[in-house]
């Protein structure tokens, strides 16, 4: 029997959080969403989570997410994977804290517009990387740390580099994310499908 | 579930936008400098985003000293 959750109605980011509340619970959950938002993003979240997704669209303008565990489903319906379209892994790479060359007060208007500006898109970035200046965007203390939080709860990976924060002395600063090292930062960067350096 | 309301600020340059931005934090007023949203223009430009319960006195701390164009909800 799913576990249901009526993400009708809801603003973002709460059917993806509730959706994700409810796989670490159950094996099986039905989503019902009411904006193509919403399903896009609860079906990114499924698909990251290595669920099965049936997506039934309703005459009320609703639509169903059916989404089962993988392990789950093989055992249960015996049959193929019926695996969905890997989109790839998208890495976003910040670098500074700053965007572009040229002028600085600038690119730091233009690096927190570009993090805000990222959870607004219908295809959200699997990870984010900060290293040299860049970690200072994920200090608590930082303006954007607000839709780092945001990015964080819809299940973005954060990977903020351990030499940059020593290196700044603004560890006891950091809360968000976590702290990562060069094999990590270079095996993702390496592995991703999409790398994004604003 | 709650949700905030707000406003934002828009300005005819990005340098007035800076400016207004200054001067709130030295007020310590809270908002948060973020790009037009695309509803209300297709501009490359920033604004600047309150709380709507806010407006009244941004709306003071910037008369006279930064010109801006509009104070109006985010949403509609």
């Amino acid at each position: 029997m799913a576990e249901t959750v009526n993400a009708a109605g809801l603003p973002c980011p709460e059917p993806v959080i509730r959706t994700r509340k409810a796989l670490q619970q159950h094996d099986a959950v039905d989503v019902i969403v009411d904006n193509e938002t919403a399903l896009e993003n609860v079906k990114r979240l499924a698909e990251k989570e290595g669920c099965i997704i049936d997506i039934t669209s309703q005459s009320d303008g609703t639509w169903i997410l059916s989404l089962t565990k993988k392990g789950v489903a093989k055992e249960v319906k015996g049959k193929a994977e019926n695996t969905p379209s890997a989109q790839g892994q998208t890495v976003v790479v910040i670098s500074e804290d700053r965007m572009g060359r040229g002028n600085d007060e600038l690119g730091y208007v233009l690096i927190r517009g570009f993090i805000h500006t990222l959870l607004e898109l219908d295809r959200l970035p699997d990870t984010l990387i900060f290293y040299n200046t860049g970690v200072k965007l994920a200090a608590d203390d930082s303006e954007v740390i607000e839709d780092l939080k945001k990015m964080e709860s819809l299940g973005i990976e954060l990977l903020i580099c351990g030499t940059c924060i020593n290196y700044f002395k603004i560890t006891e600063k950091i809360s968000t994310g976590i702290v990562s090292n060069m094999f990590d930062i270079a095996s993702k960067m390496t592995g991703a499908d999409k790398l994004v350096m604003p | 579930m709650t949700e905030v309301n707000y406003s934002v600020i828009l300005f005819l340059s990005v340098s007035h936008a800076l400016k207004a931005e200054r001067l709130l934090k030295q007020e310590s007023q809270a908002f948060k400098l973020i790009p037009v949203p695309r509803h209300i223009s297709s501009d490359c430009g920033v604004c600047i985003r309150i709380d709507s319960s806010l407006e009244a006195s941004v709306e003071k701390i910037l008369t006279g000293s930064v010109p801006f164009s509009e104070i109006r909800p985010l949403n509609d």
